[in-house]
């Protein structure tokens, strides 16, 4: 019985397999294979190779920083949650040499320093970087090339902290855990932990670090437990508040989406042809028990039919998918080259491939469910009584749903945004649906005693109101996935534009003074380099507050209180810099001549319990000057990131003499770097802060997510277009025979192609309309919480897209009509 | 397989009632019939009499609302079968051909003797083709075929596996007078050479001439115009009423 029916299922298989309609149903079947697997190969890919750059811009996947060491019992439970760990201390001090000084972040690290990502340093001052395996030697020191600038130390010297001496060994380049520790330009020296723990800082000075290699759950659990164990404590990590968070959530959520989008359009086509396939399947059973086969043995075949169908799919599915694969991947690599870390690499993953291909098994299985349980409904009867049973259809939508839900459970990790997409395709499908039996009850009904080919159109379209209402959800639910992907895609392109604007320069001038600026000014220009911002301000130093004493105003200890016990940079300007918004109060007139006014950032003024009309003081070159707070400002991202805690206005430098410094930011191309030595070497106080490891990473990490970004949507559209012509495959019995009719009444084709064109038009519309409102709605739920981005629906450009949408699928579907138009009136009538 | 076995389809007593709208619909009630094998049938009688039902009874593929019907082997007449259990010894032969339309001529010939194994199931096909005047078209799909010719292949893929009946729905409604007449020649040459029983359902009084035995089912009732199967008990009445509601 086997064997037999295993030759038999072949031998049907091989004669299918020539029909256009087979043919077509197993290139569909391909092209979403292939679509599925590739994605599931490229997404992981690229993943891994984002974590990995991740995990190199951030050092680790946990950080929890704290101002007291961990006791063994809290140590054993953060082992407990995690894969490693390694411990930093950091202690802000002054090192000095020479008679000079200079304030220092010294961080001390344990061996297995770095924990992920690359430490690298040079052995000369600006020369090659080199990525090292560990942190300092006990006894050595590193230093990063500022503050050998500033303490005139060179490399091989030695410098003494305490009573200990240590060697100055490397020039400190890159710290990949720096991201972690918050921004700052604070001067850096690394050395090994057990010198750091030897020289026996004061534990309130310093900050004990725990770098942890974590996975998701026990990122979850280390984050629960420090709220309850530690809460003191800070916890830093991947999803957490660093500035990457967001884009990585952002990536991570799309990629989410776009695979979501791609399956929901594979269920929308697949349940299409189910229609098809449905009919035909059950005919063949029927005729085959007329012939005296069993109702068992027909299942069976179909069964085996359908096994070998896939089964012989497949090492086409795996060699396409692995080329395309290795193209993608080989085009980003390409693309994105960069020599200072290992690019994408091609790597099939079977695990991947497997679950992959087991997904779209079990999509195109639960599809099939209907066409077997078809089967179980034919009868011979309904060739006698020449009547085609279908109660499968409610139990094909049913599948449908089914197939969602399970996509939604085994394909999404992002819980929240699957039910988001799966409301709102039900939200689409409710629209179109009510839309489709409004438009066409109430159209035909206000049209019936009106002649023309509207009126005709309508009543056709009514009459066929259920098979008409599943090709408009087809073609309506596929341009909403569209619609929303092109949406966020632009969206999301614009953001990462801003984001790439916003981050401005990859050099840092943290103090220059204004013959070394202008010295860099037309150091600049000879190099053709861009100086983003440059900004000046005098050193000034806070000495009361309403006329009372810092320590008078205030005893509650806080972060800024401490950095106001030193000068602090007040910048000048006459209008609101373009990174900043006024949050309170008024800004200053251009050349007003009421200089003694400040603006407040609004932090400072929160932690120092300022109001608007409050005095500040401040010591500015042996000069003592009152100011009136006017105004408080906040941080706006987009305009640069050199801001200021305290502005005054531009009249005020003609009142105060003091010596003028500047921070800048300088975007250097990777060659230019080289040219920093000859800068230093002319002006050895200068203080610099090379950015280009972050932004290099940074700007070619944006640029290849907006790539693989616009490659979705490409792959989205191919399959937009795949579940437009399964819709119109899917009726396309129906649409001859409805035509081979209307040509019977003796309308010429000219006339019919009207109506078919009335037709594609009055779906499209309806398809539109469902569109454009779940998409509007999608926005609103899902652009806040899953991107963080505040939606402001572009009305103009959603109407275009999505006619540009349906009329091409109102293309589609008319060429369809000529086709089966262009064919005898007896060949439609034959049918 | 039956077909080299004598053997006759009994309807015993059947009724056949069904609901449509609310209302109960009565085709036929308490009807006895036999039908033997090596005979021809004919069934004719106005549209929606209930002819296709009482085929669809007589092969089984529906369970009738009162009374039963069986296969009864005349060799061993203890042995009763359920008539869906003698499916595989029954043929069809339907008003629009139902070829599958991917398969060639030879190949929709040579199915049913695939779906039972048959090693030598070409050969076979090929030989009934060229029985019913087709050896020429053996490549050729259904939309290459003419109406005519689709029968032919048809009754041909009815025949090929030797069954014990045939049930023919209106096999020449949608043929033409010329045409008619040599499908009607070869499905009762064919049967008839076979050995199979052979029952028609038709409008076509010339169709239901040829057959040896015509049953009218008309307002419930079922009439025997000709031929000898009926009951003891209804050969006695002067109407030759087989069957009334």
């Amino acid at each position: 019985m086997l064997s037999q029916s295993l030759a038999l299922a072949w031998q049907f298989h091989r004669q299918e397999r020539k029909e256009p309609s087979h043919r077509y149903l197993r290139w569909i079947f391909i092209v979403l294979m292939v679509f599925i697997v590739t994605l599931s190969q490229s997404s992981h890919s690229i993943q891994q190779y984002l974590t990995g750059n991740l995990a190199s811009l951030l050092g680790a996947d946990v950080v929890i920083s704290h101002s007291q060491a961990l006791s063994h019992e809290q140590q054993r439970a953060v082992e407990a949650s995690s894969q490693r760990i390694v411990e930093t201390q950091t202690v802000l001090t002054t090192l000095t040499h020479d008679q000079q000084w200079q304030r220092v972040k010294l961080k001390g690290v344990a061996s297995g320093y770095p924990l992920q990502g690359e430490l690298k340093t040079t052995k000369v001052l600006g020369g090659n970087e080199q990525i090292v395996e560990g942190g300092p030697a006990q006894g050595d020191i590193w230093l990063d090339a500022r503050l050998m600038a500033s303490l005139s130390v060179e490399l091989g010297d030695s410098l003494t902290i305490s009573d200990q001496t240590f060697l100055v060994s490397q020039v400190l380049v890159h710290e990949p855990d720096r991201l972690m520790e918050g921004h700052n330009v604070d001067m850096r020296a690394m050395v090994n932990l057990a010198d750091l723990q030897q020289l026996k800082f004061a534990s309130e000075l310093t900050t004990y670090r725990y770098l942890i290699a974590a996975d998701k759950s026990q990122i979850g659990s280390l984050i629960d437990w420090q709220k309850t164990a530690l809460p003191a404590a800070q916890v830093f990590h991947k999803q957490g508040a660093h500035p990457l968070a967001l884009f990585w959530k952002r990536v991570e959520n799309f990629m989410g989406l776009a695979s979501i989008v791609l399956f929901f359009m594979a269920a929308i086509a697949i349940e299409q042809l189910s229609q098809v396939q449905i009919r035909k399947e059950q005919y063949f059973s029927a005729v085959c028990m007329s012939l005296g086969a069993s109702k068992a043995q027909s299942f069976y075949l179909s069964v085996t039919k359908w096994i070998l169908r896939v089964a012989l799919l497949l090492p086409w599915v795996l060699v396409i998918s692995g080329l395309c694969h290795f193209f993608i991947i080989d085009w980003l690599a390409n693309t994105f080259q960069d020599t200072a870390f290992q690019g994408l690499t091609w790597q099939w993953n079977w695990r991947v491939a497997i679950n992959a291909i087991g997904a779209s098994l079990v999509v195109f299985l639960l599809a099939q469910i209907p066409v077997w349980y078809g089967l179980k409904q034919t009868s011979i009867g309904q060739l006698l009584k020449r009547n085609t049973n279908t109660s499968a259809t409610w139990l094909i939508k049913a599948c449908s749903v089914a197939m969602l839900a399970l996509i939604a459970v085994f394909y999404s990790d992002n819980g929240l945004l699957t039910v988001m997409i799966l409301g709102l395709v039900f939200v689409c499908v409710s629209v179109i649906t009510l839309t489709s039996w409004g438009v066409l009850t109430f159209g035909e009904k206000l049209t019936k005693n009106v002649s023309g080919l509207l009126p005709f159109t309508l009543f056709m379209m009514r009459q066929r109101l259920v098979s008409k209402s599943t090709q408009i959800l087809g073609v309506g639910l596929s341009a909403f996935l569209l619609l929303f992907t092109l949406m966020l895609m632009k969206d999301l392109g614009e953001t990462m534009s801003a984001h790439k604007r916003q981050h401005d320069g990859n050099l840092l001038i943290s103090q220059a003074s204004d013959n070394q600026i202008k010295a860099i000014d037309l150091w600049a220009q000879e190099n053709d380099i861009e100086i983003r911002q440059a900004k000046p301000f005098y050193y000034a130093k806070l000495i009361a507050i309403n006329e009372q004493s810092l320590t008078q105003h205030s005893d509650k200890p806080s972060d800024t209180m401490a950095t106001f016990q030193q000068a602090i940079r007040l910048h000048w300007t006459d209008g609101v810099p373009n990174n900043n918004r006024v949050l309170a109060g008024n800004w200053w007139s251009q050349n007003t001549p009421d200089w003694q006014q400040i603006s407040v950032e609004e932090e400072v003024m929160t932690d120092l319990g300022l109001n608007m009309g409050d005095q500040l003081t401040f010591f500015i070159n042996n000069q003592q000057i009152t100011f009136t707070i006017v105004a408080s400002h906040g941080y706006r991202t987009g305009g640069g990131s050199i801001t200021f805690w305290v502005q005054m206005p531009a009249s005020a430098q003609y009142h105060i003499d003091a010596a003028k410094y500047y921070m800048a930011s300088l975007e250097l191309g990777s060659e230019q770097f080289s040219l920093l030595g000859d800068l230093w070497q002319q002006y050895p106080t200068l203080r610099m802060v090379s950015l280009k490891e972050m932004t290099e990473r940074f700007d070619q990490t944006l640029a290849m997510v907006t790539q693989v970004i616009s490659g979705f949507s490409l792959l989205i559209i191919l399959l937009a277009i795949i579940v437009t012509v399964s819709s119109i495959q899917a009726l396309e019995v129906k649409e001859k025979k409805k035509n081979s009719i209307i040509l019977s009444f003796g309308f010429s084709r000219k006339t019919t192609l009207q109506l078919n064109v009335i037709e594609w038009i009055v779906t499209g519309a309806i398809a539109a309309s469902g569109a454009i409102l779940s998409t509007y709605l999608a926005g609103l739920m899902i652009y806040k919480s899953q991107f963080s981005l505040t939606y402001q629906p572009n009305f103009v450009w959603l109407a275009l897209t999505v006619t540009i949408i349906l009329l091409a699928v109102i293309a589609i579907g008319v060429q369809a009509s000529k086709q089966s138009l262009s064919s005898s009136i007896r060949d439609l009538l034959a049918e | 397989m039956l077909a080299r076995s004598k053997g006759c389809i009994e309807l015993d007593g059947v009724s056949q009632a069904f609901s449509s709208n609310g209302a109960n619909v009565t085709l036929f009630q308490h009807l006895n019939l036999s039908i033997h094998q090596g005979q021809s049938y004919a069934i004719t009688g106005p549209s929606g009499a209930g002819k296709s039902s009482l085929l669809m009874l007589m092969s089984g593929l529906e369970q009738p609302s009162a009374g039963a019907g069986y296969y009864v082997n005349l060799e061993e007449t203890s042995n009763k079968l359920a008539l869906s259990e003698v499916r595989d010894a029954f043929g069809f032969v339907f008003q629009q051909f139902h070829l599958l339309p991917e398969l060639t001529a030879l190949n929709n010939v040579a199915l049913p003797l695939r779906l039972r194994g048959i090693k030598d199931a070409e050969q076979r096909a090929k030989k009934w083709l060229e029985r019913v005047g087709l050896g020429h078209r053996l490549d050729h799909k259904p939309n290459q075929l003419s109406g005519g010719e689709q029968q032919r292949v048809a009754i041909a893929r009815a025949l090929v596996f030797e069954p014990s009946f045939i049930f023919a729905d209106e096999p020449t409604g949608n043929l033409d007078g010329n045409n008619a007449n040599d499908i009607a020649d070869l499905l009762f040459d064919c049967c008839s050479n076979q050995g199979a029983g052979l029952i028609v359902v038709t409008h076509s009084e010339a169709l239901a001439a040829r057959a040896q035995h015509r049953f009218v089912l008309e307002n419930g009732e079922c009439h025997q115009l000709s031929g000898t199967s009926l009951s003891s008990e209804q050969k006695a009445s002067a109407v030759q009423k087989v069957a009334s509601c």
